[in-house]
């Protein structure tokens, strides 16, 4: 009697594996999640400062553009009016990006270049997040209608978009 | 002293001698958990050799999995120590992303079982286990024909032969069921805790991790094919 009672209990185990195998294959391939930065945008943050070190609100209205692969200018940043902060994007693997800082106000139109040199760094999150490069900014510099310095203040260029990269000192009119 | 007082020392009193015996039945029974039933039966009870079932089948139904096989020396049918290896496998192409992502490399798993079941020398075992996982691999993702949104400059995405290395524990519950003769066939859900990692380079993390699966994944399980020699 004993034997029959463990030959039924080992035949209802092998019952529910039998059973469960074919699912069970299936539920681990199936129930994957996609974890994907909330953020995939990798942009460069600019800042206004004074030569106090304070955030400047921009009076003028700023547009800046750049010259595609070929040639022809593409808008990045569109009339931004009193802004003190903005982003720009940074291409994925070009040794240096060059953006033309055009200021324009009531009276004035101004335009300045602005070069930025930097190292491309592959991101790899998951396959099924978008392929992504970070940056880390080597050099800066500019020409000087405008602008008075920019300095990188945060050379790594990530995913997070609280960080500023450069801060813009620009010529204070009296 | 006052009533108070000798209610306060008594209740103090009690509470200490709770906690000892507490202490004692705990140190009792976690030395009953690691002793051996005493009987006729002796210590050494053979070995047994196993193929994992889910793993093989993951990698037929999906785009990763592994081949497994276990070696589990049988100590009093109470204590199984076990050694599992396999080689994980994951080749991907993702139609959205566009991301290839291929990686092939041998894992390596080392623990113990413990029989949990009352009748230790019956012919259905209930496990459960402690194992520590071991992985040197190396991936290859590449992305064909990125381009830069804002530029269109074109944009060589490729990471070749990456080499990364996987530390990890698992909790283990199973069940194992005698068949017939020397063939078992047993289940096991796995509870998977990453212990350490590392790559070589700031291109991010892996995907997927041969034998444990991927990166973040907490859980896992094995359908097994077991013959005892």
């Amino acid at each position: 009697m004993k034997i029959n009672k463990k030959r039924n209990l080992s035949m209802v185990v092998v019952g529910v594996i039998s059973f469960l195998f074919p699912f069970s294959s299936f539920l681990l391939t199936s129930c994957t999640s996609i974890d994907c930065p909330v953020n995939n945008l990798v942009r460069t943050r600019y800042q206004f400062t004074s030569s106090a070190g304070d955030s400047l609100k921009l009076m003028d209205t700023l547009t800046v553009v750049s010259a595609r692969k070929d040639g022809k200018d593409t808008i990045v940043f569109n009339k931004g009016v009193q802004i003190s902060r903005f982003h720009l994007p940074i291409s994925y693997s070009h040794p240096e990006d060059i953006l033309v800082f055009h200021f324009d106000g009531d009276s004035l139109h101004v335009a300045d270049t602005i070069w930025v040199k930097k190292d491309d760094i592959l991101h790899f999150e998951s396959v099924d997040c978008n392929a992504t490069f970070f940056h880390k900014l080597t050099a800066i510099r500019h020409t000087h209608n405008c602008l008075d310095s920019v300095v990188i203040v945060n050379p790594s260029v990530t995913n997070d978009d609280a960080v500023v990269h450069v801060n813009i000192y620009p010529k204070v009119s009296n | 002293m006052t009533m108070l007082s000798y209610m306060s020392i008594f209740i103090r009193r009690s509470a200490i001698s709770l906690l000892l015996l507490l202490a004692a039945t705990g140190a009792q029974a976690q030395m009953k958990f690691f002793s051996i039933q005493k009987d006729s039966i002796p210590l050494f009870r053979g070995f047994a050799v196993s193929f994992d079932m889910v793993g093989a089948g993951m990698l037929l139904f999906s785009d990763y999995g592994q081949y497994e096989g276990a070696f589990r020396i049988n100590l009093h049918d109470e204590w199984f120590p076990i050694i599992e290896a396999g080689i994980g496998k994951a080749t991907h192409d993702d139609e959205v992303t566009r991301l290839h992502y291929k990686t092939s490399a041998p894992y390596f798993k080392i623990g113990i079982d413990k029989n949990m079941l009352k009748d230790k020398h019956g012919p259905n075992r209930l496990y459960l286990g402690l194992r520590y996982g071991f992985t040197s691999y190396k991936v290859d993702i590449n992305h064909p024909g990125l381009v830069d949104p804002y530029w269109n400059w074109e944009a060589e995405f490729v990471i070749q032969e990456a080499p990364c290395k996987y530390h990890w524990a698992e909790i283990v519950v199973g069940i194992d069921a005698s068949i017939f003769g020397p063939l078992h066939l047993g289940w096991s859900v796995r509870y998977k805790q990453r212990l350490a990692h590392s790559e070589e380079g700031e291109w991010g993390k892996p995907w997927y991790v041969p034998g444990f699966g991927t990166y973040d994944t907490k859980l896992g399980a094995t359908f097994n094919v077991i013959i005892d020699i």
